[in-house]
């Protein structure tokens, strides 16, 4: 200890200053700082100025640590120790550590910033994260308003097909229906998406007939291609087992949104899905789905932002939303989307997905799509009667129309959710057409009020919602509140047609 | 902010603090007096329990700065604040946000309002604003305390 501090002393690193009570130097052995004989030690440095003020409060001895006590770029951190000594003196004892301190400056400096750094990370984060929710809530918001005034437009688009046009007209009327139904698929596209954002989707698994999606894709594809002068091709390993159990509306919402990418994309040459099997094993199959075109191909730099949201490349048709999608439909199945691809030459997109197989492959009846509209059967004697519930005028009229024009039914029209139970009372009604948004009293509230009416006439009339709001858990909801069925706008005037035919018939029975 | 306001001067690149740096500023309180402020400058913590008690050891009053831009140097503001309580018994404290210039004020109002934080004021050593009119006032409240006595 001794022999350090005689060291220290020698090498000129510790300084010992004996000062007076007030501070007023008394010794020094000048060497770390020439200080004189009578001179007030805090003249050496501010430092010092409180030293007599600070003894004048301790017992017997303090320390500090890491002083700077250098000035501009003369550089001296010391460790400082000060004594009471007798007689009222003080004794200051400076160990000059200045090499020391500069490496741990060096440690602190990096600590810090990468602590900062990370901080910034964190907040830019949630700030996205804020941007991300905002965006998603206004699209959700958007959509739904979009939703009424669509109806509308494919409902009207419907009835004036009836009615005698011209060739003219009917070619205009024509490319009205293909717009609308672009919108209405750019709709649930933007829900879909909406919906993945928000963690709202769910897979629904269950088994399905492997070899009818791929023909499905075949005969969807083969069309588009050739409208496009280009090649379509679909091949698929037969080994895979024809009855596979996944989510295959989702499966085919991704396959669907990586062809109608590459037809977009692809001017000349070809467009081919693969689809392969990796793996067999138990009941689990790994299969390779691939989509190759001979397209745009995507530029390098591209490749990192192609799957967000509204991203596109060039002035294409759509909203850029379907490979945002892909991806999230993807990465719900555990896995993930890879690329290939070069700009000019094409590209290749290609997944992995495990999916389970029935061991005893079921015997399925293949279901024929029917071809013929259905119509509610009427009865015989008379016309059937239907309340109308729907606030907004424009729909309410367009439902109108469509239910009037089958003749198959008496309406009547209430815009109001406060004046249905007297409609209901009132009258004896077939069928309820409701909207669940309605003034007062919401729709699927209203169905809990009817479902817990004593009289049976009334507590089991069919009910068939209407809504705007297309999420799944959403439409659940209205039907374990007791709507028999819910219809999502905008919907085709088929589909509401089948539905009223179907819930008739049920009741009937 | 002490070489804001003793130097008045500011540099971009930020040398963290290590210890402490001790400056003098002679303060005009008004046209007949003067006050010697000796400004110790300690490093920042994350917890105010570890600071070194002999470096308050003295103090008249303390300044205690958080940065506005950064959310995790206010999150343990009352905490510290207390601990300052009870290591500096009856020592009078100053809080101040710092880097305002960085942030939207109102935004950052609301923020620390919504904290139930309350500060002296919202300085930014860049520009320079507040910083006198923070050190004049304690050496203005210092020298009262010292009449008082």
């Amino acid at each position: 200890m001794l022999k350090k501090f005689k060291e220290n002393h020698e090498n000129g690193t510790t300084h010992f200053i004996l000062t007076d009570a007030k501070g007023v130097v008394l010794e020094s052995n000048q060497t770390l700082f020439k200080l004189c004989t009578g001179a007030p030690v805090g003249t050496l440095h501010p430092f010092f100025f409180s030293i007599p003020e600070i003894m004048a409060t301790v017992r017997e001895t303090t320390s500090f640590h890491c002083v700077q006590l250098g000035s501009g770029d003369d550089n001296l951190t010391a460790d400082i120790e000060v004594y009471k000594k007798k007689e009222n003196t003080i004794l200051i004892v400076v160990h000059d550590l200045t090499k020391h301190y500069l490496s741990y400056q060096a440690m602190a400096q990096s600590r810090n910033e990468s602590l900062i750094d990370s901080e910034l990370i964190l907040l830019k984060n949630h700030e996205l994260q804020e941007r991300e929710r905002f965006k998603n809530e206004f699209i959700q918001n958007f959509s739904h308003e979009l939703r009424n005034p669509l109806t509308n437009i494919i409902a009207l688009t419907n009835i004036l097909k009836r009615t005698d046009l011209t060739s003219e007209q009917m070619r205009i009327l024509s490319i009205l229906k293909d717009s609308t139904s672009n919108l209405k698929l750019m709709l649930e596209d933007i829900l879909s998406i909406s919906m993945i954002a928000k963690g709202k989707l769910m897979l629904n698994p269950g088994v399905f007939n492997f070899p009818q999606l791929v023909d499905f894709l075949k005969l969807t594809y083969n069309t588009r291609a050739k409208e496009k002068e280009l090649v379509f091709s679909i091949t698929a390993d037969e080994k895979i087992p024809e009855y596979l159990e996944g989510d295959r509306l989702r499966l085919l919402q991704v396959l669907t949104n990586l062809c109608d990418n590459a037809v977009k994309y692809t001017k000349k040459g070809s467009i081919a899905l693969h689809i392969a099997l990796n793996q067999k094993r138990a009941n689990t199959v790994n299969l390779r789905f691939g989509v190759k075109d001979t397209g745009a191909g995507i530029p390098q730099e591209s490749l990192d932002t192609i799957f967000e949201s509204f991203e596109q490349l060039g002035p294409t048709e759509g909203v850029g939303l379907g490979l945002a999608i892909v991806k999230g439909l993807l990465t719900l199945m555990d896995t993930d989307i890879k690329i290939d691809s070069t700009a000019g030459k094409g590209s290749h997109f290609y997944f992995d997905v495990n999916l389970t197989y029935p061991l005893h492959q079921p015997e399925v009846p293949v279901l024929k799509e029917r071809s013929k509209k259905m119509k509610p059967k009427r009865k015989k004697t008379s016309k059937y009667k239907v309340l109308l519930v729907e606030d907004d005028e424009q729909v309410q009229a367009a439902l109108f129309k469509i239910l009037i024009d089958t003749g198959d039914f008496y309406i009547d029209v209430v815009s109001d959710g406060a004046l249905v139970m007297e409609e209901i009372v009132n009258n004896s009604y077939d069928i309820v057409l409701m909207d669940v948004n309605l003034p007062n009293i919401s729709g699927d509230q209203l169905v809990k009020v009817i479902r817990g009416f004593p009289f049976k006439n009334i507590k089991k009339i069919p009910i068939i919602g209407v809504t705007a709001n297309s999420y799944q858990a959403d439409k659940n909801s209205y039907l374990k509140m007791g709507m028999n069925a819910v219809l999502s706008k905008p919907f085709e005037e088929d589909e509401l047609l089948k539905t009223i035919s179907r819930l008739l018939k049920k009741n009937s029975r | 902010m002490i070489r804001r306001f003793v130097e008045n001067s500011f540099s971009e690149h930020y040398t963290v603090s290590i210890g402490v740096h001790i400056l003098k500023k002679v303060v005009e309180i008004d046209p007949n007096n003067s006050v010697s402020l000796i400004l110790w400058d300690l490093e920042g913590t994350d917890d105010l329990d570890h600071i070194r008690e002999s470096y308050l050891l003295g103090s008249h009053g303390i300044i205690y700065v958080f940065d506005v831009s950064r959310p995790t140097t206010f999150q343990n503001i009352h905490q510290d604040l207390a601990t300052l309580d009870r290591k500096a018994k009856d020592v009078p404290v100053k809080v101040v946000g710092n880097k305002v210039d960085l942030v939207d004020l109102s935004e950052v109002t609301e923020i620390l309002e919504n904290h139930t934080i309350s500060f002296d004021y919202l300085a930014s050593a860049k520009t320079g604003g507040k910083v006198n009119e923070l050190f004049e006032q304690l050496a203005k409240m210092l020298a009262s305390d010292a009449e008082e006595i």
